[in-house]
């Protein structure tokens, strides 16, 4: 079977696996929803400030609970399902685009519902023509941030301590698709240009891509 | 791409694998041929495990040369022998929140062959009305009948078992035999490791021990 | 007709007449017909918090008698109680926008915590669906039950302890605020709601009741392992 055909077959099991457990709908949403009830109790009461810094929250924490979301499956990942998939000629670059096809479906999902629930909460002042841009913004560092989770899983494979050290991991390197999220929208409201934000979007994930595909055997051997 | 052993199935030829800094498998040479079941064993911690997992090609040898199907382990083509390669280990290798079915499904798809054969397998296994049953709610020997109904549509050319036997009841033993007769009738080779003699005494063309990581003869 | 079914239709007919009520009676001076939101959000909040008593109250029978009965109730309660503080945050925040020109005050103590207090019982449910083991389940829930309802006093009583845009309660011991036919909708509604709330309940409780028999009744996982056709295994 095609490397494209066994990423689809394993991300479609990904998925279901997803619905039957639902860790994402039931427990992550829920509990970044609950991180944005947080942030404002803890500053104060001023609204104009709330709604100053919602889409600076949002990214904020977007990527830290969206670190969850790509992890998530690294987490549930037992060293029996990965040599079964290398006993059955899964290429490791398979596993890695399957991975991330999957987990950009959970992410987008939890990024778009974080974003309306701070749209609520938070009344920030969005500029005009905002949604285009911001979703765009969303998508690309949803991908990027799904191809890192998968990557750090992958790095920390059958490690005692993976889940931490693989959020360690991420963070640090996600850096680049906060600013590029949250600077999209900076740049909208000061009437200046996207593209650049947008550029370093889609070269943070095309680097992550290549990484991926590129040293998914390494990685696979590493883990051994 | 279909590779043609060369020569025998499997080669070991003074390996020595180490995990964790401490050295696991020590100058092991060994020779399985094709249509050969040769059977190893062993005390707990002697090394039976690394050692499947050596000739499974799912981890390449520190020191000495290892060949699988005529492919020497730690190059390129050593990932592609290893959808010939069948292994069953002492944790049955299924995903837990998917049912039975839906985990040989999910094998054969991966492997592109034809998921029809999904239904004659579970028949064949005596699973066909426990289909639907999720793994992580099935019984040891459910799972085991799995594996096997997995190895029968995937049809490995070299068939390692690890500790297969222990825990199985008489008929999901008579399948694991079943499976080494069909393996061994179609030139495969077949290698049993195991702490109890007595599952590998009556089944292997020859024996060998394994302890502290080194290979010696016994029967 | 069963019993689930005559508590169903006879709690759509209270809830119809409250709504007719609700939308015949006076309006407030001020608030205009917005004002009538609060025939439908005082109700469902004060359901939610009632709904959430029940399931605490379950959870420490269950701890006593360790009956699967208690452990349904609790269930049902607290799914039941999600819903209607979703209903309430959601009419709470239609009024809001209405009559304060914001969805959501953050100096709004009991906004705040209301929503704390869903999020707590959205992690009820999820823990139950995560637990797999029923007893273990119930344990589990039953200890999250009794610790999680300390949220409902500090709701209720968040409107007396910090000063807030939400208005303080329009009954209290010493009269009501408001004209006496808004008040009769008003209390009429509330035994409407709470009326729903008990059929809500008590077909959520057959539900589950069935759902355990299903679980228990088809027989031992074994009797579905058949002897192997090794005769067959050629046609694999």
């Amino acid at each position: 079977m095609s490397l494209w055909g066994q990423a689809a077959e394993i991300a479609r099991v990904d998925l279901r696996i997803e619905r039957r457990v639902g860790d994402v709908l039931r427990i992550i949403i829920p509990f970044g929803v609950v991180a944005l009830l947080v942030f404002p109790l803890a500053l104060g009461v001023d609204l104009a400030t709330v709604a100053e810094i919602g889409p600076a929250v949002f990214w904020a924490l977007g990527i830290l609970f969206g670190m969850q979301v790509a992890l998530r499956q690294a987490a549930s990942d037992r060293p029996e399902r990965r040599d079964l998939y290398a006993l059955l000629g899964v290429d490791p670059a398979a596993r890695f685009v399957g991975r991330t096809l999957s987990g950009s479906v959970l992410m987008l999902g939890f990024l778009f519902a974080l974003m309306i629930a701070m749209t609520v909460l938070y009344a920030p002042d969005l500029p005009e023509g905002w949604p285009a841009p911001m979703l765009t913004a969303i998508l690309l560092a949803g991908i990027g941030l799904t191809e890192l989770g998968t990557l750090a899983g992958e790095i920390t494979a059958g490690m005692r301590n993976r889940t931490a050290l693989a959020s360690l991991i991420v963070a640090p390197l996600a850096l680049p698709l906060v600013i590029g999220g949250s600077q999209t929208l900076e740049s909208l409201t000061r009437g200046a240009g996207i593209l650049p934000w947008l550029l370093l979007l889609v070269a943070t994930d095309l680097a992550l891509a290549v990484a991926g595909v590129g040293l998914a055997r390494p990685l696979e051997e590493a883990s051994r | 791409m279909r590779l043609e052993p060369v020569g025998p199935a499997i080669s070991l030829d003074d390996a020595g694998v180490s995990l964790g800094g401490n050295a696991v498998l020590r100058g092991v040479s060994l020779e399985v041929a094709s249509g050969e079941v040769i059977g190893i064993a062993g005390p707990n911690g002697s090394g039976k495990s690394t050692l499947l997992r050596l000739m499974a090609a799912l981890l390449a040898p520190d020191r000495g040369h290892c060949t699988v199907l005529g492919a020497e382990l730690g190059s390129p083509r050593s990932y592609e022998v290893r959808s010939r390669i069948g292994l069953i280990s002492h944790v049955p290798a299924v995903i837990g929140e998917l049912s039975l079915r839906e985990n040989l499904v999910h094998a054969v798809r991966l492997t592109g062959a034809d998921v029809a054969r999904v239904d004659t397998a579970l028949r064949a296994v005596g699973l066909e009305d426990a289909g639907d049953v999720r793994a992580e709610h099935a019984s040891f020997g459910m799972l085991r009948r799995t594996e096997v109904a997995r190895l029968l549509i995937t049809r490995p050319a070299i068939l390692l078992l690890d500790e297969a036997f222990s825990g199985l009841d008489g008929d999901a033993q008579e399948l694991i035999d079943a499976l080494i007769v069909r393996t061994q009738d179609s030139a495969g080779a077949a290698v049993m490791v195991s702490h109890d003699t007595a599952h590998v005494g009556s089944r292997a063309d020859r024996i060998l021990g394994l302890r502290g990581g080194r290979l010696e003869a016994l029967a | 007709m069963n019993r689930v079914r005559i508590l169903l239709s006879t709690a759509a007919l209270a809830v119809a007449v409250g709504v007719w009520l609700a939308f015949t009676s006076p309006v407030d001076s001020l608030q205009g017909e917005y004002s009538r939101i609060v025939h439908l959000h005082a109700p469902v909040m004060w359901v939610a918090f009632l709904a959430f008593g029940v399931t605490a109250l379950a959870s420490v029978m269950w701890l006593i008698r360790r009956s699967p009965r208690w452990d349904r109730i609790g269930e049902a309660s607290a799914e039941t109680g999600v819903i209607f503080t979703a209903v309430g945050l959601f009419t709470g925040m239609v009024w809001g926008q209405a009559v304060w020109g914001q969805a959501w005050d953050w100096g709004d103590a009991r906004l705040a915590s209301t929503a704390v207090m869903f999020f707590v019982y959205l992690g009820y449910l999820a823990l139950r669906r995560a637990t797999p083991d029923p007893e273990s389940r119930a344990r589990r829930s039953a200890i999250l039950g009794v610790v999680a309802v300390v949220q409902v006093p500090l709701v209720y009583f968040s409107v007396y302890m910090f000063r807030t845009l939400h208005q303080t309660p329009s009954i209290r011991p010493d009269g009501a605020t408001m004209p006496d036919e808004m008040l009769v909708a008003l209390l009429v509604n509330f035994a409407a709601i709470t009326y729903l709330f008990v059929a809500l309940l008590a077909a959520r409780l057959e539900v589950a009741r069935a759902e355990d028999e299903a679980a228990v009744a088809p027989g031992l996982a074994g009797d579905s392992v058949k002897p192997p056709r090794l005769s067959e295994i050629e046609d694999v």
